[in-house]
């Protein structure tokens, strides 16, 4: 008799102990960011460790991919749920007939930059004459040089182009470029300040791009009526909540079982990047969006401009 | 062969080609003793035949004698000139060793190329030679259109070219038929008339067609017979009753029956 | 000379790529059927044309000195067995370590030009060549060496009249290999730093997801180191000459 006890006290014990979160009915999303686990994902990480998506029922796994370039066709063919985008590449895709729509913004302000070497004697763009600007490929950068350049009175022909791929602080140590373009103010000027150079800034948005959100969440358009999308966003909004209240415990909880996240950089990338995040990520500036795409196509990125709620949407209520 | 006098003339000979004399010679190589004081001597402007079972050394005997063999070797290899064997000797082996880029011309003139002594004279040579073996045609060929007949005499024209006094073969026509065999003993018997030559052969009637003197080399370290030595002149007529009793004889003192 | 087999073959699968996007309905920015991107290189001719120009460029540069390296290398390990010690497990060693890891280390040091491509590819054919070349020379039949010997030749005369010929059909499978490979290490040094060339190109048009544009410069890539491919091929038919009959026989293998 007393063995039959501990016997079912021993199973009982097991299966409430086999995970906190098990409940009903738990819905995968998977999520491919857009590049390593990095500061730029705080409120996904904030989210996820606080239990606020499975406490919507869902069960969220993130991927980093292989290659910059997949996330959104990975979305696309059906092998994901969503995807981290960025704002501009975004439109670029949509018009080669991708299927997705933003669905949400993780950061909400521009972060590339051009970044010249601090101790260099470009004090201003005008000072690009002639000098070479490295890159790494995105799509877009040679747009954001020409405008920047064209806003103080400079055409593109007068730089020279170089694709350093993603090498731009070296480029710049190694003095093969004057400056960079494509490198993310809230990284680059970090890392630079870390091995002893620091470098200067030139935020694109002050230079004639029209502002945009860096980093978006990205869906299949026939699929976000689902209700999980509407949770997740959900979800987020409260991991972005808790950031802004909680900057410091959000930091640990980024780095919980993730302990070869925690260096100098992304430490100091953390504090520059809290400023960013997106304090609604559900809500959509649809102006501003009109207006991105607007200037895209004014400067021949895009072939044409598409319907808004084709290519970016605010996810209706839960339920009404 | 009235033609042996016009080529007395084109190969300046020495007077008489010299000996080759081995003064206990001995020689061991991975573990097994070759040779152990070997005294033989090879006579002088003659036609010596080598006769053997396979491996008892008479290949290795050859190397030492040509210089491509060294290392190991205890005793005094010396020629009755006073020179040594470096540069004095020409090489053929079984396998007709033409080089397969080379056109037949090319190939004869192959020593000349390769000591840097190449001119328009060595050349010309070369085609006579040729023309005189009937191989003319084929001068501007590459060997693999050959067949193996002629290329052995291509081969062998190469190794007169030379000008060499001592001449080393090595079992030069066992892998060619009959008949192309004995033609070609034929023409290297008219055409190396006065050089000191040293054949080795596992074929009876073939030492006993071209050998003025015919040894048997057996056991080991290897031992050589006295000297057999059949009438006439090479190259002999085969179906010579004397050559006939002769093969019977050899053939005794290969198995080791007879033990003169 | 027959084209038709490899064009047939070439046709054939053509055929099957765009069966697999009718049949399987994959959208554009993932698989381009073979119309999308005949259009695609039809609208971008020239760049297309400019890129490949920058690419074969450095292809053959890398071949010619790589080739040239390689062979010079192997012929001072066979004159010298010293040196020959010394130089052949650093060659080794060299091999085991990938090329693309050295892709980032020799744009920091050559920079952003052709240079730095050329050498990818130089690194990329080398030890082929070189490998090839050694073998062929060391393996050169040895009763010909004994008949050089024996007919006085001096070391150097050997190598130049015997070794080197002989290894020539070596020499020539290496040359085949690094010829396959040379575009190789040239796309990929494109791809860690450059402005131009059809590896710069095809990360530009994936970037904007004009996979079609990718795929057609992917195409002319292909198109470039087949046609390279046979150039070489015909070419080291000639130089080994000899070997037209018997059974190695130097057949194409187009």
């Amino acid at each position: 008799m007393k063995h039959k006890c501990l016997i079912v006290f021993f199973i009982v014990a097991a299966l409430m102990a086999g995970g906190p979160n098990t409940s009903a009915a738990s819905e995968k999303i998977t999520v491919v960011l857009d590049w390593f686990i990095n500061p730029d994902h705080g409120p996904l990480f904030v989210a996820l460790e606080k239990g606020f998506f499975s406490r919507q029922g869902l069960d969220v796994s993130f991927q980093v991919p292989s290659n910059p370039n997949d996330p959104p066709k990975l979305v696309a063919a059906k092998n994901a749920d969503i995807a981290v985008s960025y704002q501009p590449q975004h439109y670029i895709h949509v018009d080669q007939g991708l299927p997705l729509v933003r669905i949400a913004t993780l950061v909400a302000t521009p972060l590339n930059t051009l970044v010249v070497l601090a101790d260099s004697d470009i004090k201003n763009i005008a000072q690009l004459k002639g000098k070479t600007v490295g890159y790494s490929i995105g799509g877009f950068e040679t747009v954001i040089l020409k405008v920047m350049l064209e806003s103080q009175g400079l055409s593109l022909d007068t730089v020279k182009l170089v694709n350093v791929n993603f090498s731009l602080s070296p480029s710049l140590f190694s003095k093969s470029t004057d400056a960079v373009i494509g490198a993310f103010r809230n990284f680059e000027l970090n890392q630079m300040d870390i091995e002893g150079r620091p470098g200067r800034a030139f935020y694109v948005e002050e230079y004639g791009i029209p502002s945009y959100d860096e980093l978006i969440l990205v869906a299949r358009r026939d699929d976000v009526k689902a209700l999980k999308f509407r949770k997740f966003v959900d979800a987020l909004e409260e991991g972005a909540q808790f950031l802004v209240n909680h900057p410091d415990e959000s930091w640990r909880l980024f780095i919980r079982g993730r302990k070869d996240l925690d260096n100098q950089l992304n430490r100091l990338a953390w504090q520059h990047t809290l400023p960013r995040f997106a304090l609604r990520p559900g809500a959509l500036d649809r102006a501003r969006y009109q207006r991105f795409a607007k200037f895209l196509k004014k400067n021949g990125l895009i072939n044409k401009i598409p319907q808004l709620d084709q290519y970016a949407v605010e996810l209706p209520i839960a339920h009404p | 062969m009235n033609n042996s006098v016009k080529k007395d003339a084109r190969f300046e000979r020495r007077p008489v080609a010299p000996s080759v004399t081995l003064e206990q010679v001995s020689f061991a190589y991975s573990g097994e003793q070759i040779f152990s004081s070997l005294n033989f001597t090879v006579k002088g402007g003659q036609w010596t035949c080598l006769i053997g079972p396979s491996g008892c050394g008479k290949s290795t005997l050859l190397r030492l004698i040509s210089g491509t063999l060294r290392e190991g070797l205890s005793g005094r290899i010396h020629f009755s000139d006073g020179s040594s064997h470096k540069g004095l000797t020409a090489w053929m082996s079984q396998k007709d060793l033409l080089l397969p880029w080379l056109s037949v011309e090319e190939n004869v003139c192959l020593g000349a190329r390769l000591r840097g002594e190449m001119t328009a004279q060595k050349r010309s040579k070369a085609m006579s030679l040729l023309e005189d073996a009937g191989l003319g045609e084929y001068a501007n060929a590459l060997p693999s259109s050959l067949s193996g007949g002629i290329r052995q005499r291509v081969a062998l024209l190469r190794t007169l070219m030379e000008e060499r006094s001592v001449i080393l073969m090595d079992e030069p026509f066992s892998a060619l038929d009959a008949l192309t065999r004995l033609k070609l003993q034929d023409l290297a018997a008219r055409l190396v008339e006065g050089a000191t030559v040293l054949m080795v052969t596992h074929d009876p009637l073939e030492a006993l067609r071209l050998g003025h003197r015919i040894y048997v080399m057996t056991d080991r370290p290897a031992k050589v017979s006295d000297a057999l030595i059949p009438p006439g002149c090479p190259p002999r007529n085969p179906g010579d009753s004397a050559i006939i009793s002769m093969q019977a004889t050899l053939l005794k003192r290969l198995e080791g029956r007879d033990n003169s | 000379m027959t084209f038709i087999r490899p064009m047939v073959i070439l046709f054939g699968l053509v055929l099957i790529w765009q069966a697999i996007v009718l049949v399987t309905g994959v959208p554009a920015y993932i698989l381009p059927g073979p119309i999308n991107v005949a259009e695609a290189a039809l609208s971008h001719t020239g760049p297309l044309f400019e890129h490949a120009m920058t690419t074969l460029l450095e292809i053959i540069a890398g071949l010619l000195i790589g080739t040239l390296l390689g062979a010079l290398n192997a012929l001072v390990m066979i004159a010298s067995r010293s040196v020959k010690r010394w130089l052949l497990p650093v060659l080794v060693i060299s091999q085991a370590i990938p090329v693309f890891a050295l892709a980032p280390l020799l744009v920091l040091w050559l920079g952003y030009g052709m240079s730095s491509k050329i050498a990818m590819a130089v690194l990329i054919i080398f030890f082929p060549v070189t490998a090839a070349f050694y073998d062929g020379m060391r393996s050169t039949e040895p009763e010909w060496l004994e008949l050089a010997q024996v007919m006085n030749a001096k070391p150097m005369a050997i190598i130049r009249h015997i070794r080197i010929p002989a290894a020539l059909p070596a020499f020539a499978s290496g040359l085949r290999v690094a010829t396959a490979v040379a575009p190789i290490g040239a796309v990929v040094g494109e791809w860690v730093g450059s402005s131009k060339g059809l590896g710069f190109y095809m990360l530009h048009a994936n970037a904007r997801m004009q996979i079609d544009i990718m795929f057609a410069a992917l195409s002319l890539l292909c198109i470039v180191s087949l046609t390279l491919y046979f150039l070489v091929d015909r070419a080291m038919i000639k130089i080994v000459y000899w070997q037209k009959e018997g059974n190695k026989k130097e057949e194409s293998h187009l």
